[in-house]
């Protein structure tokens, strides 16, 4: 796709020339070894088990997942629209869609590297003598990027509707707590909801996916495809409401 | 080069241009003129790609801005009002982003980098942030961004708004440069710009072409002659029947008073100001001014804009 290397590298140059990108990351790197010391004590030195808690095994990843991707995708439309740069970008010859893929795939990379911190401590518990399955750590990194990548579209989404920053993060916010929460409620209320209702919500349920397959060190495609699916469609609706902002003007 | 026909842009209940038809021709340069909110700015954007037309055709260089949209962008160098720029990004490196997303390769993208900001006269500042620029020269930026895919067409969104008047003349004089080998669209709501920069005008008013033609054209059909005079008041009572019982004379307006003095526009045949001036003269009348009142693009301009404004705001405004 034209332009789209453009675009991914001016975005990616973009989140780390502001200090906000290296702040998150030194944080989630903090953050990230606290719950690894803190699982690795309570799990009496279970090396594996330890290192996918923190790469989406335990609640701890996922309450970043919350706020992280939202925080960081807020601005990347809405305030470029306010400040002309979408403008620039859509008057270029490059289609809307590599516009609003550069800046996905920019800020997955991000994410990328911040649960690479697995990789981290992976390394630093094998020179202390443990045996870390690096399988089973590469599988939980994927599927923590790949995760990462579903929330940064939905944020992208929020960032292309919304027109101030702080209104697209917390659109993106609550979206994310109803995606956490649906699948939940709809076992809950089997019984009670639609039986198609109920099967509807439990396709989208992102943490049963993911704990069904990267956690486990399965690497089934069928679970890929399943965020691959969802990341897709949540790009093209961001596609769209970038376009929308044209006809808006 | 560009052709506009029949253009309407509505945003919701608001038509914001209205039916706007023009043709440029490759080389030309065109200024496009009007009031703030008369459609210059969306006329634009439909034309550089970024705002679909609500109904009518644009094309540019024989390419539909709606079907053929990045055959359109490929050739049109924009630079929007706002002088869009990453300022945490070093002026060089917003040159070979541009570059990039136009497809130059690495070594084509410095090259030129470094040919456009030589041009603007920012090649010792290419590694400046961009955010430190100062206004004028984060103005002359944006233009080199524009400049750098070396398009066929310029379109410049109000390119000298904000400066101070020093650097209002080095932009004017660049573009005044540009413009020998491209065609240049340019809009502004300052007159003396557009008559020192662009031999052809459009004028806009309320999203309709109120004039088009060059501006020799535009002030010899549109303009009128008229002399200027004023006087001590209180002088003499009947200076209004006098002067019009003058030979020539067609019509003569009092325009009140102002302090001491009154003053009158006189309008009729030939150049009555010598005429005019025995009569004082016999008279005794203490003459402040007269002087004769060429026709000059501004004036044209206020006139088309009052004229075609609604009585009640035109009578506020003058």
């Amino acid at each position: 796709m034209k332009g789209l290397g453009a675009i991914f590298r001016r975005e990616l140059a973009g989140l780390f020339l502001a200090p906000l990108a290296w702040i998150l990351l030194f944080l989630v790197l903090l953050y990230q070894a606290y719950f690894f010391l803190l699982v690795l004590g309570a799990k009496g030195g279970e090396v594996n088990g330890s290192l996918v808690f923190v790469l989406g095994g335990g609640l701890p990843f996922w309450l970043l997942l919350l706020v992280l991707p939202a925080l960081l995708t807020m601005r990347m439309i809405s305030e470029e629209s306010r400040s002309g740069m979408l403008e620039f970008l859509l008057t270029s010859p490059v289609s809307d869609a590599a516009v609003v893929l550069g800046k996905a795939l920019a800020v997955t990379t991000f994410f990328a590297l911040a649960w690479a911190s697995g990789f981290l401590f992976a390394l630093l518990v094998q020179l202390l003598g443990a045996r870390p399955d690096w399988g089973l750590v590469a599988c939980a990194w994927l599927g923590a990027t790949l995760a990462s990548a579903f929330f940064c579209s939905l944020g992208l989404v929020s960032s292309a509707f919304f027109s101030t920053p702080l209104l697209a993060a917390f659109m993106t916010i609550l979206a994310n707590i109803a995606l956490y929460a649906l699948p939940s409620l709809a076992r809950a209320w089997r019984g009670r909801v639609g039986e198609l209702l109920g099967a509807a919500l439990e396709r989208v349920d992102v943490l049963a996916h993911f704990q069904g397959s990267f956690v486990s060190g399965a690497l089934d495609s069928a679970h890929v495809l399943f965020f691959l699916a969802w990341i897709a469609a949540a790009l093209f609706l961001a596609v769209r409401a970038v376009e929308s902002r044209r006809w808006l003007g | 080069m560009i052709s506009v026909q029949h253009l309407t842009r509505r945003f919701g209940p608001h038509v914001a241009v209205d039916d706007v038809s023009f043709q440029l021709e490759r080389g030309e340069v065109v200024g496009f003129l009007g009031p703030n909110g008369a459609g210059k700015t969306t006329t634009m954007r439909v034309l550089t790609g970024f705002l679909p037309p609500s109904s009518g055709t644009v094309t540019v260089d024989g390419f539909d801005v709606l079907r053929d949209s990045m055959e359109v962008r490929q050739r049109i160098g924009y630079l929007p009002e706002s002088v869009p720029l990453y300022r945490e990004h070093r002026v060089q490196e917003m040159l070979w982003f541009q570059g990039r997303l136009r497809g130059l390769s690495r070594e084509e993208a410095r090259r030129r980098a470094g040919v456009v900001l030589e041009r603007v006269g920012m090649a010792e500042r290419a590694r400046s942030l961009i955010g430190r620029l100062s206004k004028g020269q984060r103005q002359r930026v944006g233009l080199a961004v524009a400049l750098l895919p070396e398009p066929d067409v310029l379109v410049l969104d109000e390119p000298t708004s904000g400066l101070d008047p020093l650097q209002r003349l080095e932009v004017r004089r660049l573009i005044q440069e540009l413009s020998r080998e491209r065609t240049v669209l340019l809009s502004s709501h300052i007159l003396p710009e557009i008559e020192a920069v662009c031999p052809r005008v459009i004028i806009l008013h309320r999203g309709r072409v109120a004039a088009d033609g060059t501006q020799a054209k535009l002030v010899e059909e549109r303009g009128e002659t008229f002399v200027r005079l004023e006087l001590l008041s209180g002088t003499n009572a009947d200076v209004s029947a006098q002067l019009g019982a003058l030979p020539g004379v067609r019509e003569v307006a009092a325009l009140g008073r102002a302090g001491e003095f009154e003053a009158f526009e006189i309008r009729g045949e030939g150049e009555p100001c010598e005429s005019i001036g025995r009569l004082c003269h016999v008279n005794g009348w203490v003459v402040r001014e007269l002087s004769l009142q060429r026709p000059t693009l501004e004036r044209i301009f206020a006139r088309i804009a009052f004229e075609l404004e609604p009585a009640g705001r035109s009578e506020g405004a003058a």
